[in-house]
């Protein structure tokens, strides 16, 4: 048999070859030229990872080779390819020990021994995979495969074995080891749970052209609903904190929800992708935003799952309890059924992160969706629900009655999604205070813009869900196809520079920003507090954090637990344990016995000695680079090297950064570096300086700690203030005086070096990742200048270089030894420019 | 009564969830489950009512789309049961 219909075969042959996989010359140009543009689409905005465009690529190549095999080799070439996805993605190590595990497991299945057996022998393998991902027993070795195991086992594990049981037909090892290991698997974590019997029935159940057509189709909506997402993620979401009207509570809550765009983004990708092998799956998600009612919501979002749950939990409960009268066992099993989702939830946040998730809010998430689904369920069973094959009967009346509903149940499922996703219950309950908030015109948009995309929505539309494309009649196939062509061609050219810039500043700024992937300015600064503290909230898909804590290796660099800080008991809170050394990966680290991350120094200057007080943060301490690897010893390095003639000065550069320091501790490091009789200091800002002050200040008084500034607690009493207040409320209290913060600390940091005789310089220093934090930069510059800092703005020290070859690693943002070089390159030119200014004669600015 | 199966199934699945529909449009092969029609309610709905009608038992596990996703399969599987 040849997969291919050439030319003018006869009618009769032409429909055999295609409902065996076969398809005409003409189609399968038609998708490569489609394939080709959606590469162009992934590239253009860097859809997902590298990782992903590379394995794309192998896909798409592979279905060029795949389409045209006769089907008997076809099942085999899906399973070398996705194996190779695996090596692609991975490295041929955890590869291997993907597989071998993976076999492990497959193999325990199919042990000639009884059922029972088999199951127990599993749940001991399981035991021993729990052992070796919470660390129990140690396995480096591992660390970077189990999100991609835990994804492609935890859940079709049980559905395989639970068909293995009941399911009559033959086992295929071929295919059961592409299910297993799918070729778009290797780059997704958070994967659907698919359907053995799906996966097995529907392959190339239908013709294999539209089979492949509407493969590409869901690739594009994927893409779409994943740009949709990224706007959502980049320019609306709010911190809890930022929402004081009842305008800013409705974008909250809209935004936070739609945040699962993601999630339904990806699952269509993912399917899409297998509908290019024949596998033709039913639909992930159903129009989720349009759900009418709870019972319809939990239809219409994450399907698999529904199933899943519906299959091998769902009818064997009912069953089970169907003694009791079937309402009592259906309601029963339903309230089982959620109280297994919420276990379930956790059970893949174990293999996705390797913690326990136990939260509250989890637990009384799905408590409530569970009981208002009940409800519903049974409303349903006593009254029964609209459904149609294709009568049209919608009336103004009957629109307008399904727009309320749908309306309603959006809202609630927002408010509930607010709960779940919160990070803490104090924090949830504050939002409501914007109630209290001035109305304005604003607080009609998101409802107004809801209630017309619901009104549209529910026109209704007639057919049933997830019939054979090839049922569909040629005009309306036709008219799909020009839809998808014309969809792939305007967002490829808007994608393109020349093309947006045309559309305005605003529009030109918008789009760029939605052509890369990054961490929104809310993540970005969890990250940050990440490295300090250990974070909930990554736990939990509407923070696209926990995607890259996934790839953080346990032994990572570990500023909280690396015993480099101790405790103060004052307004600092923290600083750097005297005499500390520690062998890190990258080097030594060590603190001098004055606590700066620091060759010794004595307290009095030498003579004829340029001593600079370096304040900063972890970048500036230089974390993650060796002693002698840090900007200051770099540039402290050159200055003496460039100047040394016997009558120039020397240099000494103190480092006093201490990770983690936010801009109000810097004043205590500036009464500490004034004793060492300075003749500059140099303040190192590194972003967010405004709301990272200002939590600083919120912070503090919640714990009691003492202020020992003046304006700092002018500040906070006037913000009325007071320790009883939960994090959020604070912060709203204090947001308004987040100016008066910075300034107040610039303004002490600058009176204080003068008082001393010392020149007060500020430089600005970026993070590595671009990123809306930038958005408080020119306020940053501004606050400083006026303060009377003598300003160094180094904005652009890594603009045109690559972030993967100056940071860490992709879950630590901290400059690598690379990005020092860059800084302390920069800073000394700087300093040259400046020299005059900031430089002055020793003879006058020495206090010796 | 089992020659009728097909039609007492699309009798039953036109009256209680599909009142007023066509009854062309319901053919022996519409998709149901996957379809969209019938929902976990339904289907347990239906399930009650071939045991009821046609004397036989269902097991958990049959409870899918690949029994009952069409009045077709669920004649056959009718058909399979009282064999």
């Amino acid at each position: 048999m040849t997969a291919m219909v050439f030319g003018k075969a006869s009618d009769a042959a032409a429909r055999k070859d295609v409902a065996q996989g076969g398809i005409g010359i003409r189609e399968y140009v038609l998708i490569l030229v489609q394939l080709g543009l959606l590469t162009l689409l992934l590239r253009q905005f860097q859809i997902e990872s590298a990782a992903f465009l590379r394995l794309a690529l192998l896909a798409f190549c592979g279905f060029a080779v795949h389409a045209l095999l006769p089907m008997r080799y076809r099942l085999a070439f899906f399973l070398a390819l996705s194996l190779a996805g695996i090596v692609l993605v991975l490295d041929i190590v955890n590869s291997l020990w993907i597989v071998g595990i993976g076999l492990g497991l497959i193999g325990i299945s199919h042990l000639p021994i009884s059922f029972r057996l088999r199951g127990l022998l599993l749940l001991c393998a399981g035991a021993l995979l729990v052992a070796l991902r919470s660390k129990w027993v140690d396995a480096p070795a591992l660390d970077a495969i189990w999100p991609i195991l835990g994804s492609m086992f935890m859940f079709r594990l049980i559905v395989y074995f639970y068909d293995l049981r009941h399911d009559k037909a033959p086992v295929s090892p071929v295919r059961t080891l592409a299910y297993f290991f799918m070729l778009p698997n290797a780059c997704f974590p958070l994967f659907p749970v698919v359907d053995y019997k799906a996966f097995r029935r529907n392959y190339y159940d239908d013709d294999a052209y539209r089979t492949y057509q509407v493969g590409v189709d869901w690739m594009l909506r994927g893409v779409v609903h994943l740009i949709l997402y990224r706007y959502v993620y980049y320019h609306l979401t709010l911190a809890p904190a930022e929402v004081t009207e009842p305008a800013q509570l409705l974008q909250y809550l809209v935004a936070n929800f739609l945040l699962y765009l993601r999630v339904s983004g990806l699952f269509h990708l993912i399917v899409g992708m297998l509908y290019l092998f024949g596998f033709r799956l039913p639909e992930t998600h159903n129009r989720y935003l349009l759900a009418s009612s709870f019972t319809d919501f939990w239809r219409r979002i994450n399907i698999y799952w529904k199933e899943f749950m519906q299959r091998i939990f769902y009818y064997p409960l009912v069953f089970r309890f169907r003694r009791m009268g079937t309402t009592r066992a259906m309601v029963l099993a339903t309230l089982l059924v959620f109280a297994l989702t919420w276990f379930l939830h956790a059970y893949q946040w174990f293999w996705l992160r390797g913690t326990v998730l136990l939260v509250w809010q989890d637990v009384l998430f799905w408590v409530i969706l569970g009981a208002v689904v009940v409800v519903n369920s049974l409303y349903e069973i006593k009254y029964g629900r609209e459904r149609s094959i294709g009568k049209s009967d919608q009336t103004w009346r009957s629109l307008g009655l399904l727009t309320l509903k749908t309306f309603a149940t959006f809202w609630f499922i927002c408010v509930l999604w607010s709960f779940w996703t919160a990070d803490s219950l104090s924090g949830w309950l504050s939002l409501w205070s914007a109630l209290g908030g001035p109305y304005t015109f604003d607080a009609l948009l998101y409802p107004a813009i809801i209630l017309a995309v619901i009104l549209v929505g529910s026109v209704e539309r007639k057919g049933l869900r997830n019939t054979r494309a090839s049922t569909q009649d040629e005009g309306s196939w036709r008219r799909g196809r020009l839809v998808t062509v014309v969809a792939l061609l305007a967002l490829i050219s808007v994608s393109v520079e020349a093309v947006h810039q045309q559309l305005g500043a605003k529009v030109a700024t918008a789009i760029h920003s939605l052509r890369s992937g990054h961490l929104s300015r809310l993540d970005t600064a969890k990250l940050e507090r990440g490295y300090y503290e250990n974070l909930l909230s990554v736990d939990r898909f509407n923070s696209q954090l926990w995607e890259v804590y996934t790839k953080k290796p346990a032994n990572w660099l570990d500023v909280q637990n690396a015993g480099l800080k101790r405790f103060t008991g004052d307004f600092a809170q923290t600083e750097l344990v005297p005499s500390f050394v520690s062998r890190t990966p990258y080097g030594t680290l060590s603190v001098n016995r004055w606590g700066m991350r620091d060759q010794d120094h004595e307290r009095t200057p030498p003579p004829n000695t340029h001593r600079i007080a370096l304040l900063g943060a972890s970048s500036v301490m230089g974390w993650g680079v060796g002693d002698g690897e840090t900007f200051e010893a770099l540039v402290e390095t050159r200055l003496n090297k460039e100047h040394a003639t016997v009558a120039a000065p020397a240099y000494e550069i103190l480092n006093f950064a201490v990770p983690g320091y936010q801009p109000p501790q810097q004043l205590m490091a500036l009464d500490k570096a004034l004793t060492f009789a300075p003749n500059v200091v140099v303040y190192v800002a590194t972003g967010r300086e405004l709301s990272r002050a200002t939590s600083y200040l919120a912070e503090v008084v919640r714990k009691k700690i003492e202020i020992p500034f003046g304006p700092l607690r002018d500040i906070v009493a006037r913000a009325g203030l007071d320790a009883s207040m939960d994090e959020t409320t604070g912060l709203r209290r204090l947001e308004p005086f987040s100016i008066d913060i910075l300034l107040a600390t610039y303004q002490r940091i600058v009176d204080q070096t003068r008082a001393h005789s010392a020149v007060p310089v500020f430089v600005f220093l970026p993070q590595v990742r671009e990123g809306s934090w930038q958005e408080e930069t020119p306020e940053t510059l501004r606050l400083a200048k006026s303060a009377g800092f003598v300003v160094i703005d180094m904005s652009d020290v890594y603009k045109g270089q690559d972030i993967a070859t100056i940071r860490l690693a992709e879950w630590d943002d901290h400059p690598n030894r690379r990005g020092h070089e860059l800084i302390a390159s920069r800073l000394y030119d700087e300093l040259q420019k400046k020299r005059e200014t900031i430089f002055l004669p020793v003879s006058r600015a020495s206090k010796n | 009564m089992t020659d009728d199966i097909e039609g007492a199934v699309k009798r039953f699945i036109l009256k209680e969830f599909l009142p007023g529909e066509d009854p062309a449009e319901l053919t022996d092969a519409t998709p149901l489950i996957t379809g969209g029609v019938l929902d976990s309610i339904a289907t347990l709905k239906v399930v009650m009512f071939i045991e009821e009608t046609f004397g036989i038992s269902l097991q958990a596990h049959e409870v899918d789309s690949e029994h009952l996703d069409t009045i077709g399969q669920i004649a056959q599987l009718v058909r399979a049961k009282k064999s």
